[in-house]
């Protein structure tokens, strides 16, 4: 019987330059922090050796384009590559110097999506999308030189409106976590993204976060409240800047009813940044 | 319509460095043939980001576009 071994949630702009410019040495300063914290992390997903890691993140349409957006999206295939943008700006350029190719687990993605459209969830499968920041910044701040684990990547559409709603995301993960329990594997999830930022995704709002809302979910998470962030809705999550918390809430589904611990809380202003694990062994 | 318009040419001008080329040469000229209201089509030609956030244009394709994105 396969079980999940290590459950985390992280902001994925791991990226000390991007702060640096856009916000300051203060900036600069919180997300060396928050790097250090997931580093350590990473010591841990590396000693509960995992054959999979699961990583549920979104697209900031470097893949999907608008000519089709999955609202839940399932790698499958036998490799992905790292996205490749000539040119790029900050936050596309934490993707430089990470490995430009990347195992996938090809029985437990398949798994996913084959139970998955059995049991009611139209996800989209993709053979070929690459990988952003969202994805790699995170496993690569994780691993560092050590070798990653054959990666499941699990897309949500967290921008491009309708987003499926947060009681899906949860619904989804618990669909996750039971064909983990279902196949013979250990498996890692993180969740990345957040926590509050870009509000409304509105250009003259760049520069907010909403720390009340960011404190008020984190607490929820730490108290298992898992009900409460299901029944977040899209209003509340957009105009908070809060659309990666998708992300979370498809890993809150993975690891209910376990509670969250918090490795790093911050608020910087521009963005709040936070790290968190889930007792799940 | 013009909101999947607007965002295809704004993905186009991430992606493909050539368009991107003759759009910062001539931007009137790069975006004759797209089927963009007068609107969208002065805003894209003042690179005015605001509005073409305004007007449903995505913000992380607005901010991620070499040379033209802004934070």
């Amino acid at each position: 019987m396969g079980r999940i071994v290590y459950a985390a949630a992280m902001s994925h702009v791991l990226y000390p330059d991007y702060y640096g410019q856009n916000v300051g040495p203060h900036g600069r300063r919180m997300v060396e922090e928050l790097i250090a914290v997931v580093r350590e992390m990473g010591r841990m997903l590396a000693a509960a050796a995992p054959d999979a890691l699961v990583v549920i993140a979104d697209d900031h349409l470097n893949v999907f384009s608008f000519d089709a957006i999955p609202a839940l999206c399932v790698r499958v295939g036998r490799t992905v590559s790292r996205m490749v943008q000539h040119d790029a700006i900050e936050f596309d350029r934490a993707l430089d110097g990470l490995p430009e190719r990347y195992l996938v687990h090809e029985d437990l993605a398949n798994a996913i999506l084959e139970k998955g459209v059995q049991a009611g969830f139209d996800f989209a499968a993709s053979w070929s999308a690459p990988l952003d920041h969202a994805f790699l910044s995170p496993v690569g701040t994780l691993y560092g030189e050590r070798p990653v684990p054959p990666l499941v990547p699990f897309w949500v559409n967290c921008f491009v409106s309708p987003q499926p709603t947060a009681k899906r995301c949860f619904e989804a993960g618990h669909h996750i976590a039971r064909v983990v329990t279902e196949g013979p594997w250990s498996v890692a999830v993180i969740a990345t993204g957040g926590l509050s930022h870009f509000p409304e995704l509105s250009l003259a709002r760049i520069g907010q976060s909403d720390p009340a809302f960011d404190r008020r979910i984190v607490k929820l998470m730490e108290a298992g409240d898992h009900g409460a962030l299901a029944a977040l809705t899209a209003k509340e999550l957009h105009e908070s800047g809060s659309h990666e918390l998708l992300n979370w809430l498809v890993l809150l589904g993975a690891v209910s009813p376990a509670r969250a611990r918090v490795r790093f809380y911050g608020e910087m202003g521009r963005v709040d940044l936070a790290a968190l694990e889930w007792d799940v062994a | 319509m013009s909101r999947y318009e607007t965002n295809v040419v704004l993905y186009r001008l991430k992606k493909d460095a050539a368009f991107r080329n003759r759009f910062r040469a001539d931007p009137r000229r790069a975006l004759a043939d797209a089927d963009l209201t007068n609107e969208e089509r002065e805003a894209f030609a003042r690179w005015d980001t605001r509005k073409l956030n305004d007007l449903g244009g995505m913000l992380h394709l607005l901010i991620s576009i070499p040379g033209l994105g802004t934070h």
